[in-house]
C-alpha cells in the first residue's frame, strides 16, 4: 500500500480530540476518550480494534446518530469539508446524512426494514435529497443494483429484504449507500455477518467501487487480515483511546504499540501451525471502569510503574506512524 | 392460500364442537336449576314443575340434552324459558341496542391510543410522556362504576342533557334533528366511559411497541439516509409497531357480542351483557349457551381475520 499522501492538502474528515460519554446507573461511560483521526479524499482509512473500544460510537457520532440520552458528545470536533458537524442544526444534518456522508451497517439482516421492499427502501434516500422522477429513479436504482453485483436487479426491487441471501443484503445496504453519491461512506464492519468468501467479494466490490467512484471510505473492523488487504492508513483503537496510526506497512511490520503487536500476534498464520495461537492477557476494559494511566497497562507485557499513572504521549514514529507508548519509544532509542 | 382457508375452517369446526360440549357441561355443573329459581313463587306448583321439565326435556339424560339444544340452535328454533321467545329475535334486538355503544367506544379507543401512544414513544421522558403515563395509570386505578357516576353528576349539571337509557322516554314524537340529538347524548357518556380503560391500556401498549421498534437497527438505517424524522417515525418505526395490533384487531370482533354489564347496568341501556347477565341470574340455559356459542364462534371467526390480516400487513408470512 502506498505511502500516506502528504500533499492532499485539507482532510475530508478531521476528527479532534473527540469524546462521547454515556450516562447511566449513576456511572459514566467513556466510550471514546479524546480520539483524532483524519479521512483523506478517496483514501481508505480503517479503525481497528476489539469490540467494545468504541468504534462504531466514533462511527456513530460523526452522523449525529449516538442515542441521546444515554450517550452524549462531550467535547471535540469533526471537521467534515471545512464544516464543523457538531455545530450544524438537526436539519443541515439530515442533508448531510446519506447525502455526503452514507453508512453501511454491520448486521444487513436487521439493518433492512423487514416490511418494506429493496426497491422501496432504496430509493428512499434519493427522493428525499435529490430531486428525481418516478421512471428515472427506477432505471437509477436498478443501475445501482447491478452496480454492486445483484444478479436480475429489475425483480429484486420488489423483493422483500428476507427472499434476499445475506451477502445481497449486504450489497442492496451498499447501493442504497451509494445512492447519493456521497464523498464519504461509513462502513462500519460490513463483513462481519458474512461468511468467508461472501466477505472476499464484498471488499473487492467496495475496493472496485472506490476506485470507479472516488469516494473515501472510513472502514470499521476488528478483523486485522481484511484491514490489511484494503486500507491506506490504520487506526488502532483501544478502549476509547487512539493507540497507535500508520501505514499497512508500517502497522504489520513494525508496530510500536504492545497492543498491536499482541493483536498481531495473535492471527493464525501457517507459520505457526500446530503452535498455540497467542492472545492477549484480559479482555477490555468496561468503560465505566478504566484503569488510570495507560488503559492497556493491565493487559501489557511492558508496563513499568509510570504507566499505571501517566496517560501516555503519542510518539512520532516519522512519515505519519505514531503509537502512544513512550515505553516501547525509549527502549528503540536505546537499541538504536 | 385455499388450502390454508379450508384447514382452519375444518380445524375451527372442530374446536367448535368441543367448545359446544364444554360449556354445555359447565352450564349444567353450576348450582342451582331452572326449575329452582323461584320456588316461593305460588305458581310454581309440582304439577306444572313437571310439564316444565317435559316440555324442555330436563327429564332426559344430559347427552340427549345436548342434542336437543344445538338441533334447536341449528334448526333457529331455540326458545328462551323465561318467556318462549325465540332466541335469536332476542339477542338480535339487544345486539341492535349494543352495537352503536360498540362501535363509537371501540372508535373513540383505537383512534386515541395510537397517537398518543406514539407521541409519548417518540418524546420518551418528555412532559407529554409523563403526563399521558400518569393519565393512564389513573384511569387504569379507578373503578369504572365511580367514574362513571362522576360523570353522569357532571354532565347533568353542567350541560343539562339526559344520559341515562338509550332515549328519553317520548321523545319519539319530537321532530327528527331532535331525536338524533338526544341519540347522540345518550350514547356519548357510556361509549366514552367504555373507552377510557381501553385508551388507557391500549396506548401504553403502543408506545412500548413504539419504542421497542425505534430501538431496531434498521431505524438508524433510515436515520442514516438522512431521513426526516417524520418518515422515520410514521413510516418506518410505526408500520412495523402496527403487525402485533393486527392480531388485537381480530380480537375486538368477539366484544360484539359481550356488551358491557356494568356500563348497561350504570346507564339503563338494555343490552347484551345486561340480558345474558339476566339469564344467567334466572337459569336460562338456552340463552346463556347460545350466546356463548355465537362468541366462541366470533372468537374463531376473529383469529382467522387477524391470520388473514397478517398476510396483507408482513410480507415475511406466507400461507
Amino acid at each position: 500500500m502506498d505511502k500516506r499522501p502528504k500533499s492532499h492538502g485539507t482532510p475530508l474528515l478531521r476528527v479532534e480530540n473527540l469524546k462521547v460519554y454515556f450516562q447511566g446507573d449513576g456511572k459514566r461511560a467513556r466510550a471514546v476518550d479524546g480520539i483524532s483521526y483524519e479521512v483523506h479524499q478517496k483514501q481508505t482509512v480503517c479503525i481497528v480494534g476489539e469490540s467494545g473500544c468504541g468504534k462504531t460510537v466514533s462511527a456513530l457520532s460523526i452522523l449525529g446518530l449516538i442515542p441521546s440520552p444515554p450517550g452524549e458528545i462531550v467535547s471535540g470536533k469533526i471537521f467534515f469539508s471545512g464544516q464543523d458537524l457538531l455545530k450544524l442544526d438537526e436539519k443541515t444534518m439530515q442533508n448531510i446524512r446519506g447525502n455526503q456522508i452514507a453508512m453501511v451497517f454491520q448486521e444487513p439482516l436487521t439493518s433492512l426494514n423487514p416490511v418494506f421492499t429493496i426497491g422501496d427502501q432504496l430509493g428512499e434516500a434519493v427522493s428525499t435529497h435529490k430531486s428525481m422522477g418516478a421512471e428515472s429513479l427506477k432505471r437509477y436504482m436498478i443501475q445501482l443494483l447491478s452496480d454492486v453485483g445483484i444478479p436480475s436487479p429489475e425483480q429484486r426491487l420488489n423483493d422483500y429484504p428476507h427472499q434476499l441471501s445475506g451477502g445481497q443484503r449486504q450489497r442492496v445496504m451498499i447501493a442504497m449507500a451509494l445512492s447519493c453519491d456521497p464523498d464519504l461512506m461509513i462502513a462500519d464492519e460490513p463483513t462481519t455477518a458474512l461468511d468467508v468468501t461472501v466477505q472476499a467479494q464484498i471488499l473487492e466490490l467496495l475496493r472496485s467501487i472506490q476506485q470507479k467512484r472516488s469516494m473515501a471510505i472510513l472502514y470499521i473492523s476488528h478483523d486485522l487480515g481484511v484491514v490489511s488487504a484494503i486500507a491506506h492508513w490504520i487506526y488502532v483503537m483501544y478502549a476509547g483511546i487512539m493507540a497507535e496510526q500508520g501505514n499497512s506497512d508500517q502497522i504489520f511490520r513494525s508496530p510500536r504499540h504492545p497492543y498491536t503487536q499482541g493483536l498481531l500476534a495473535s492471527l493464525p498464520s501457517l507459520s505457526k501451525r500446530g503452535k498455540r495461537l497467542y492472545s492477549i492477557p484480559g479482555s477490555v476494559p468496561n468503560p465505566a471502569y478504566k484503569p488510570t494511566g495507560c488503559p492497556f497497562h493491565p493487559r501489557c507485557p511492558h508496563t513499568i510503574s509510570t504507566c499505571r499513572k501517566e496517560y501516555p504521549n503519542m510518539c512520532d514514529y516519522g512519515h505519519g506512524h505514531m503509537a502512544r507508548c513512550p515505553v516501547l519509544y525509549e527502549k528503540r532509542e536505546h537499541t538504536e | 392460500m385455499l388450502s390454508f382457508i379450508g384447514r382452519s375452517v375444518i380445524q375451527k369446526t372442530i374446536t367448535l364442537f368441543f367448545v359446544s360440549i364444554v360449556s354445555f357441561l359447565i352450564i349444567h355443573l353450576a348450582p342451582g336449576k331452572p326449575s329452582q329459581v323461584n320456588p316461593m313463587n305460588p305458581k310454581f306448583t309440582p304439577e306444572i314443575l313437571e310439564r316444565f321439565q317435559k316440555e324442555f326435556h330436563l327429564d332426559k339424560p344430559l347427552y340427549v340434552q345436548y342434542l336437543y339444544f344445538y338441533r334447536g340452535l341449528f334448526t333457529g328454533q331455540t326458545v328462551s324459558w323465561k318467556d318462549n321467545q325465540s332466541v335469536f329475535s332476542k339477542i338480535w334486538g339487544r345486539f341492535l341496542n349494543s352495537l352503536p355503544l360498540f362501535i363509537v367506544g371501540t372508535l373513540i379507543t383505537w383512534t386515541l391510543s395510537f397517537p398518543v401512544g406514539i407521541r409519548s414513544a417518540i418524546y420518551r421522558g418528555g412532559i407529554y410522556d409523563r403526563t399521558t403515563t400518569f393519565l393512564s395509570y389513573l384511569l387504569i386505578s379507578i373503578p369504572g362504576f365511580f367514574f362513571a357516576y362522576v360523570l353522569i353528576i357532571f354532565v347533568v349539571n353542567h350541560f343539562h342533557v339526559p344520559v341515562i337509557g338509550m332515549e328519553t322516554f317520548g321523545i319519539a314524537n319530537s321532530s327528527i334533528p331532535h331525536m338524533i340529538m338526544d341519540r347522540i347524548w345518550h350514547l356519548l357518556l357510556p361509549s366514552v366511559l367504555g373507552a377510557t380503560g381501553g385508551i388507557a391500556i391500549l396506548s401504553r401498549y403502543v408506545r412500548s411497541q413504539m419504542l421497542e421498534v425505534e430501538g431496531q437497527d434498521y431505524i438508524r438505517t433510515a436515520k442514516a439516509k438522512g431521513l426526516p424524522p417524520d418518515q422515520v417515525h410514521y413510516k418506518h418505526a410505526f408500520r412495523n409497531a402496527l403487525l402485533p395490533f393486527v392480531t388485537m384487531f381480530g380480537l375486538i370482533l368477539p366484544g360484539l357480542i359481550g356488551g358491557s354489564v356494568i356500563i348497561e347496568t350504570i346507564f339503563s341501556w338494555p343490552g347484551m351483557g345486561r340480558m345474558a347477565y339476566d339469564a344467567i341470574l334466572a337459569r336460562d340455559y338456552p340463552v346463556i349457551l347460545t350466546v356463548n356459542f355465537v362468541s366462541a364462534v366470533l372468537v374463531l371467526a376473529g383469529t382467522f381475520v387477524s391470520d388473514l390480516l397478517y398476510l396483507v400487513v408482513d410480507p415475511r408470512i406466507r400461507l
